[in-house]
């Protein structure tokens, strides 16, 4: 379902979209369109585009042709979700240890949905790490 | 179309990003670290990058100054300029051109010529230029030049002026203008972007890689636990040895250390302080003995024995006159050593009799004891207390001679004599006690004691003349005992039952040193402290001799009679009234109790000649009439009793005689015509005897009078005697019992009108009006009467008895705070606490009822009842009851008072009334219960 969602094809453009945003929250995914995890986020992230759009505005990264950040934010995974809002990082405390992004397909839409708009009102109150609805913790442990 | 409308805005997805563009580098983006294992996140292989806490702007300049590649103009460094070459970028300069043989041989010649140059007139130039300098320092000059000669001065100025210098102060305007509002400019975002991203942690950490960007604290507890994780890898290495054998056992290992005295730091600190002290004070004063034994205990608390052995050791050598020291030494040592050390001890000082009663002491067998004490006794003679130690150890035979010996060296210890005289016998010990005498003259034990000697030998003369004699001699030899000193002698030896020795006593210094008008006043009060301390002998004498002083106190004998009573022999008894009677015949109280006595112990002619004899001396007196026509009436002898009254009526012509007169015809004589005559009479002389009229009432009622002829009456005696309640009360219940319930009410209400504070009459009223089932009109007349007078516990105890169940304690409650001593509140609260089955609450409150108020008979009755319902063994504690009841005998009560005052009852005793009431009790209490059942 990656075709549905707007891709970023470099560095410059990613910085851009995440700079030039100035009301709304920025999801990316960063992996591959390929990968099967990335195609069951993309189809999430996708169907929820729509309903989310007054707070959240979504992209996608392929992290082999934009490189640039793999370093920067430890893409290692196969698909990562992150989240920022006017030019901040903004972390959210999933329960799983790693507050910097979803390092996993979250696949249920809802879940989707309140995080994003847990993210988007702990941003506008200036918060840089916001508290996950759900713990994710038990389901997804390394 | 949202993507066809957005797409303008978002123009970056179509861009070309310019180049060189390091991606996250233009908006300042962070990294992060949260897997070291994989690899940094810090761009350090792109230049200016490395810092990533510099941020965008302090980024870009970095890399500006850094890069010498570039080809900007910002490269203009200062260092490559020179004054003759120009800047290397100047049209001469090729950076492309090598540097060859030729340039250097040109540079070469050009050093050559700017040395030849340096070198010509070089004296003019240095000249030249240490003349510029000069003219720099006159025209610039700098402060510390400026003031140089005045610091010269300055080596003159002596401390004293440098003390006293002046100090500045601050002379500057800061702060005298007005002040400013502090200016708040809100912090720049960037600021605190960049603060939190400076103190930013990171929820994981790298294991055992220190994290330098995170703040690190000292974690208190993370030490704690490990240094528990140490001690406890040590004890298990100790425990389990390689070798598989335990060489420490964990358990013995732990009671080890429970057994160790654990003397804290600050323990330890003290003692060494303590130490270094003392011993500066021995060796400062080194015959100090105090000072040593403190060393000496200190080294003990510590726990060294050694070292305090030797510390004492070396006192004893230092003072070795002091036995404090002696003794201290002794007490350190073993008891063997001990002994060792008490013999040096006693070689050095022979005449401490400390050391030799602690010597005598540490001696377990007698024998060797004895022998200790008798040594010391050579060498003291004089110790009372070794004297005292030896003769406890001795047989009696060699005891007395002991004390012989003793009293002989040392002739003025009264306790030595005494204990002497003890041994012997009478006629030694009257010798020892006047040697004794001669040799102490002002004890007064010695004379005592020789009183209660010939005492216990019988001869009460001599006591007399010895106590004479011993008062004489001490006041001879100013040796002051005051009365009151004599008391307590008297006092001790009737305790050991010398009471001839305290009479006299008594008799001898009772009037020491008391004015004439004070003596009876000051006496009584001495008999009564006596009695009040138990010596009952002693108060016995005090009174004798007041009477012997003062024959015809009239209290005094009453007194006297009441000790006799309580505490002598009926004989005794007997003898004090007789002699009371004929002291003060005109006493009529002493008179009938000595009747009294008589008739209790069935002598009635002996009593009848008592009364005989008192109206010899009293004919006038109602009270001996009475007396003597109540005996008459009790021994049934009718006649006899009606002589009595009628010369009574015409000797002492008072109600009282009339009234029992009356009262004889009706119990007696069943006689209603001459007692109606008695009546009419009695009512011409006394209209306004109460009494009188209500017996006139019942009478008439008894003879079955028509109703207008009693009502008649009534109302003559309530118009005759309106103050009175009980008249007001029968009418209305006469009234009541003939149903005229309106007139009854009519009656009361005009009663409460004329005494509206009388509590009789509320209460009846309140009762009639409960009578009539009207509980709302008898509630509010209750309260109404709670108010007129708060102190009454009759109208409490009814307020209570009417109140609900529930709320009867919160009643109870506020009764007490009203009136806490009220028979009639107590007897109802009792009463609740028995309904409520709380028996022993109950049991407390009706012992408190009578042991207060013994002659209210109510109370007597309700607690005999509540044995007789309740008790386990009812019968005896019922009996005890009726015995004190009987003691006791009341007389007051309204249950009481009913029965009692009944016609026919008049002549029952206590015992029957109580039985009785307790009857009526019961009988109503079955009713209540029945009621409350019904409801």
């Amino acid at each position: 379902m990656s075709y549905l969602l707007t891709h970023l094809p470099n560095g410059w453009a990613v910085d851009q979209a995440i700079v030039t945003e100035e009301d709304r929250v920025v999801v990316i995914r960063f992996g591959h369109d390929y990968d099967p995890d990335c195609m069951r986020q993309d189809e999430v992230l996708a169907s929820i585009a729509e309903k989310v759009k007054n707070m959240a505005v979504i992209y996608v990264v392929d992290i082999t042709d934009v490189p640039d950040f793999n370093k920067m934010y430890e893409l290692y995974d196969n698909c990562t979700t992150m989240f920022f809002y006017r030019n901040k990082h903004i972390m959210i405390d999933l329960g799983t240890g790693n507050n910097n992004k979803i390092n996993w397909p979250l696949t249920s839409k809802q879940d989707m949905i309140d995080i994003i708009e847990t993210v988007y009102r702990g941003a506008r109150k200036g918060k840089g790490l916001v508290n996950s609805p759900r713990d994710f913790s038990t389901k997804y442990k390394y | 179309m949202a993507n066809i409308l957005q797409k303008d805005k978002r123009f970056f997805l179509y861009q070309e990003p310019p180049p060189g563009y390091i991606a996250g580098f233009g908006r300042g983006a962070v990294g992060f670290t949260t897997r070291l294992d994989i690899g940094s996140a810090r761009n350090s292989d792109i230049p200016g990058f490395e810092d990533k806490k510099g941020g965008g702007g302090g980024g870009r300049e970095d890399r500006n100054s850094g890069n010498d590649d570039d080809d900007d103009q910002s490269v203009y460094g200062g260092s490559k300029f020179d004054e003759f070459e120009g800047n290397a970028s100047d049209k001469f300069y090729d950076s492309n051109k090598s540097y060859d043989q030729d340039d250097k041989e040109a540079d070469e010649i050009w050093d050559a010529i700017d040395s030849k140059m340096d070198s010509r007139r070089k004296k003019r130039k240095d000249e030249k230029e240490k003349q510029r300098q000069q003219e720099q320092k006159s025209s610039r000059p700098i402060i510390q030049q400026q003031l140089s000669d005045l610091k010269q001065d300055l080596s003159t100025i002596t401390d004293d002026q440098w003390s006293s210098l002046p100090d500045a102060g601050n002379i500057s305007r800061s702060g005298t203008g007005k002040k400013r509002y502090d200016i708040y400019t809100p912090v720049p975002d960037s600021l605190l972007e960049r603060a939190k991203a400076e103190n930013e942690t990171y929820s994981i950490l790298p294991t055992g890689v220190d994290n330098s960007s995170g703040t690190t604290t000292t974690d208190l507890t993370q030490v704690g636990s490990a240094r528990k994780t140490v001690l406890d890898l040590k004890l298990h290495q100790v425990s389990d040895s390689v070798s598989g054998k335990t060489c420490v056992d964990p358990k013995g290992y732990l009671t080890d250390l429970r057994s160790k005295r654990i003397a804290s730091d600050t323990e330890i600190g003290d003692i060494k302080k303590a130490r270094l002290l003392f011993k500066s004070a021995t060796t400062s004063n080194p015959k100090h003995a105090p000072g040593w034994i403190a060393a000496a205990k200190l080294e003990v608390l510590a726990g060294k024995m050694a070292d305090a052995r030797r510390m004492i050791a070396q006192a004893c050598k230092e003072c070795p006159e002091n036995e404090e020291v002696w003794i201290e030494n002794a007490n350190l040592q073993t008891p063997d050593n001990a002994k060792i050390v008490l013999a040096q001890a006693v070689s050095i000082i022979p005449h401490s009799v400390k050391i030799w009663l602690y010597a005598a002491n540490l001696e377990k067998q007698l024998k060797m004891k004895k022998r200790v004490l008798r040594r010391a006794l050579e060498f003291i003679p004089t110790s009372v207390k070794l004297w005292k130690e030896a003769v406890e150890l001795e047989e009696p035979e060699d005891a007395r001679i002991l004390l012989g010996r003793a009293v002989e060296c040392v002739p003025d210890n009264v306790d030595l004599w005494l204990a002497l005289a003890n041994l012997e016998t009478y006629e030694k010990a009257r010798e020892v006690l006047n040697k004794a005498r001669q040799a102490i003259p002002s004890s007064p034990e010695i004379w005592i004691s020789a009183a209660q000697l010939e005492e216990s030998k019988g001869k009460n003369d001599n006591v007399n003349k010895i106590i004479k004699k011993a008062i004489k001699s001490l006041s001879s030899n100013i040796m002051v005992m005051n009365r009151e000193k004599w008391i307590e002698e008297a006092e001790k030896s009737e305790k050991n039952q010398y009471y001839a020795t305290c009479q006299a006593i008594i008799f001898e210094t009772i009037g020491m040193g008391i004015e004439e008008e004070e003596r009876k006043r000051i006496w009584v009060l001495d008999a009564e402290e006596c009695l009040s301390r138990g010596s009952i002998k002693t108060a016995n004498a005090i009174y004798a001799h007041i009477l012997y002083v003062f024959p015809n106190k009239k209290s005094v004998w009453l007194k006297v009679a009441q000790l006799e009573k309580a505490h002598g022999t009926k004989e005794s008894l007997d003898q004090t009234l007789e002699k009371a009677t004929k002291s003060c015949p005109q006493f009529e109280n002493l008179w009938l109790m000595y009747a009294k006595e008589k008739w209790i112990s069935g002598d009635v002619i002996k009593a009848r000649e008592i009364l005989a004899k008192a109206f010899q001396s009293n004919p006038g007196s109602e009270n001996i009439w009475v007396a003597a026509a109540k005996i008459e009436s009790e021994m049934n002898d009718l006649k006899a009793a009606r002589t009595l009254l009628k010369k009574a009526r015409v000797v002492a012509d008072t109600e009282r005689i009339w009234m029992k007169s009356a009262l004889l015809e009706r119990e007696l004589g069943k006689d209603s015509e001459s007692e109606g005559t008695l009546i009419q009479d009695a009512l011409v002389k006394y209209p306004s005897s109460f009494k009188l009229w209500l017996m006139k009432a019942q009478l008439e009622e008894r003879l079955k009078k028509d109703i207008e002829t009693i009502r008649q009456t009534y109302k003559n005696a309530t118009v005759k005697c309106p103050k009175n309640s009980s008249v007001w009360i029968e009418a209305s219940r006469f009234e009541a019992r003939n149903q005229n319930f309106n007139r009854a009410r009519a009656l009361l209400e005009q009663a409460k009108l004329k005494n509206p504070t009388d509590e009789d009459i509320i209460l009846e009223l309140v009762r009639f009006e409960a009578s009539l089932d009207n509980k709302k009109q008898a509630l509010t007349i209750l309260s109404a009467g709670l108010q007129l007078c708060p102190k009454s516990g009759k109208l409490w105890a009814e307020l209570i008895a009417m109140e609900p169940r529930h709320s009867q304690k919160n009643k109870c409650v506020d009764a007490l705070n009203r009136c806490n001593n009220d028979p009639y509140v107590f007897t109802q609260v009792s009463k609740i606490f028995w309904f409520d089955s709380k028996l022993d609450k109950a049991k407390q409150w009706f012992q408190r009822v009578t042991t207060t108020f013994p002659s209210f008979g109510d109370g007597w009755a309700y607690y005999y009842t509540f044995v007789l319902k309740t008790s386990q063994n009812s019968d005896a504690e019922a009996k005890e009851i009726l015995n004190k009841c009987i003691e006791a005998e009341p007389n007051l009560g309204e249950q009481w008072i009913k029965v009692s005052k009944q016609i026919y009852n008049s002549h029952l005793k206590t015992e029957q009334i109580l039985k009785q009431v307790s009857l009526n009790i019961s009988k109503s209490i079955l009713i209540q219960q029945h009621q409350q059942l019904k409801k």
